[in-house]
């Protein structure tokens, strides 16, 4: 048993070092190979548009994959936030009912995936798959077949400037929001009893079930929860862009997957986390940034990412499996 | 098409059937009402098609369908032998999601090196072994590293849409060979040879999966692997190809993707969505509820079918994603209560 305990620890410890030592020679690399990497401005814009987003939507992943499930819709509940927050301005309504409006319509997305999923028992998988294609059509349908919408008018700047370009004490807006966030998903997922209750979930239903916890009511929470972050990413979205792209919100799934896998794999349980996640995060977010300071075109960026998930599973799924 | 088609198919591919009594046999006839259900509903939109479009019943109209739906149809197949091998638990079992952007990137190979002037027979080459490399990565991950299926294709898909997206600079790439030339104006028997494909390919696969020993094997090895294990198959050797026959599907899609259109396009991976719509509805037709391959064709055709009469009826594209959504879940809701609970 020593042995084995002892084994397990250094697995773990050997691939959280993998992970943070690519980190860091990743950073180094950049940092030599672009000068331009390491200054305050790219380090900013790394923060605002590369982290942020991505990082809120992480955490609603993580929540799911915690549960042992998976959303494939995150992308839906994004762009539905979006879409609404962004036809409501358009239509001349005040900008906090815009904002409410667009996270209801993000939370109804999750309430959806709740109700399927608890309700009638399809697999996360395939519900959120159908919930997926339901809202590409919903998105088609309501913008012509696809029509970005641009609100450039100079009367909806200061609404815009509010959300992603204002500041408090210095700190940015979005970073205010993500450290928020970070926040609440930390303290729910690793220090309540319904963290514990997902976590027993994600790693045993069966046994959660015969424990007496309500299974089936904490995962409707888990769903509701992540796409209550996914429409917080959606209106900060939306609100950086000043416009609303159908279909957009796609662009986070396989990021957000990786990033909550990569946070897998530095945990010493294997369990995914909050500070895994958000190290996760970090990787692909540098990665990104860094190739294109490089002068590695967008397409190249996509091989690069995947290239770089994948080693991270493969490191992942082999040191466990040595175990 | 008759009800006897899949009926046959699925009691061939299941090679034990329930006999029991009480609570079993109330769940099979659960399961055969479902069964039936599935094929009413099938049976009662192509009707309603039949009785508001117009031309939707025609021989011409009717091969056009059967013709578009032959490359959906090519990658359905390579799904389901993936989710056959891979078992149907949908977290840990057997998908391969980079098979759509496998063929998109395959097209770009074969369309790249069409234009470039290369033998039609090395280009061929070239995009089989493009195909069956991709698949072969899938295969390793999965079988070799121990990935979960899901995570290893998502980065795989990425990856190949990558490699697409670097050969054709995100822009249509025309081609022209002697092989498109024969699969775009071909026929036989009045029937084109792009709908030859799919009824070929299917008889094939039918015949393989369902009447030969191959197939049982790949279900025991997807239904209970440590069975199958101490059967004495080798069943990292069949995951293994599950994932190579789903990258050659992939190569083999890609040339017809490509005679259709006489080009490569950007977004064939967002077929992605529909081929699994198409793997995972077929189940449906089936007794266990495993993918079948008759019930993988019925099922693309339906899609097809469904596609083609909201163009004839003058409805907007835009609903179809929506309404093979709802399918989708109809479907595995329906017969998931049909299923003893699982906790």
């Amino acid at each position: 048993m020593a042995t084995n305990a002892f084994r397990r620890l250094d697995t773990g410890r050997l691939s959280t070092l993998a992970v943070v030592g690519a980190f860091a020679l990743l950073v180094a690399f950049f940092a030599l190979a672009a000068p331009s990497f390491l200054t305050a401005g790219n380090l900013y814009n790394l923060l605002v548009n590369n982290v942020v987003l991505l990082a809120v939507v992480a955490l609603g992943m993580t929540l799911v994959i915690a549960s042992g499930g998976i959303d494939l819709s995150v992308g839906v509940s994004v762009d539905m936030a979006s879409m609404v927050f962004i036809m409501l301005l358009a239509a001349g309504y005040a900008a906090p009912l815009a904002v409410l409006a667009g996270l209801g319509a993000a939370l109804l997305v999750g309430s959806l995936n709740a109700a399927l999923i608890t309700r009638l028992r399809i697999s996360p998988f395939l519900a959120t798959l159908g919930v997926l294609f339901i809202g590409q059509s919903v998105q088609r349908l309501s913008t012509g077949g696809g029509q970005p919408i641009y609100l450039v008018r100079a009367e909806f700047a200061p609404t815009f400037d509010a959300i992603a370009r204002s500041s408090l004490l210095g700190v940015p807006t979005p970073v205010i929001v993500l450290v928020l966030c970070l926040a609440a998903v930390y303290l729910v997922l690793h220090r309540t009893v319904f963290g514990r209750q997902v976590a027993a979930i994600g790693a045993k239903p069966g046994v959660a079930w015969y424990s007496g916890i309500r299974v089936p009511f904490q995962l409707a929470k888990v769903y509701v929860g992540a796409a209550f972050l996914c429409g917080i990413a959606g209106i900060l979205l939306s609100s950086t862009v000043k416009s609303y792209v159908p279909m957009s919100g796609n662009a986070f799934l396989l990021d957000a997957i990786g990033a909550t896998f990569i946070g897998t794999t530095i945990s010493r349980e294997r369990r995914p986390g909050v500070l895994g996640t958000l190290l996760g995060v970090a990787l692909l977010a540098v990665v990104k940034n860094g190739l294109l300071l490089v002068g590695w075109n967008f397409y190249w960026q996509q091989v690069g990412i995947g290239v770089l998930v994948f080693l991270v599973l493969a490191v992942s799924f082999g040191l466990h499996r040595r175990d | 098409m008759t009800a006897a088609t899949p009926v046959a198919a699925s009691s061939a591919a299941d090679p034990l059937p329930e006999t029991g009594t009480g609570p079993n046999r109330r769940k099979a006839l659960a399961a055969l009402a479902i069964r039936l259900g599935a094929l009413l509903t099938f049976a009662f939109i192509m009707l309603y098609f039949a009785l508001t479009a117009r031309g939707f019943l025609s021989a011409y109209n009717a091969f056009n369908v059967v013709e578009q739906s032959a490359i959906l149809g090519v990658l359905a197949f390579g799904t389901a032998v993936v989710i056959v091998g891979g078992g149907a638990e949908v977290q840990t079992g057997g998908i391969d999601l980079s098979i759509a952007a496998n063929a998109g990137l395959c097209a770009a190979v074969f369309a790249t090196l069409s234009t470039a002037g290369f033998n039609p027979t090395v280009v061929l080459l070239a995009t089989l072994g493009t195909g069956l490399a991709v698949g072969a990565l899938n295969a390793f991950a999965v079988v070799g590293l121990g990935i979960l299926p899901l995570l290893a294709t998502l980065a795989v898909m990425n990856v190949a849409a990558g490699l697409e997206l670097t050969l054709t600079e995100n822009t249509v790439v025309s081609a022209a060979s002697p092989v498109l030339a024969f699969l775009q104006t071909g026929r036989f028997l009045g029937v084109s040879t792009l709908a030859w494909t799919l009824i070929l390919f299917s008889a094939l696969m039918i015949l393989v999966v369902h009447h030969t020993a191959v197939g049982p094997r790949l279900y025991a090895v997807g239904g209970h692997p440590e069975a199958a294990r101490a059967a004495g198959l080798d069943v990292g050797a069949y995951v293994a190809g599950t994932y190579l026959f789903s990258g050659f599907c992939a190569a083999f899609a890609s040339v017809l993707l490509v005679s259709r259109l006489s080009a490569s396009t950007p977004g064939t991976g967002e077929l992605l969505l529909s081929v699994l719509a198409a793997a995972l509805l077929g189940t449906v037709f089936s007794r266990r509820f495993v993918p079948t391959m008759g019930g993988t064709l019925l099922s693309t055709l339906f899609i097809g079918f469904l596609a083609n009469g909201f163009q004839l009826l003058g409805v907007s594209s835009y609903w179809v994603a929506g309404v093979q959504g709802a399918l989708i879940l109809l479907v595995v809701a329906v017969t998931s209560f049909a299923r003893p609970q699982e906790h």
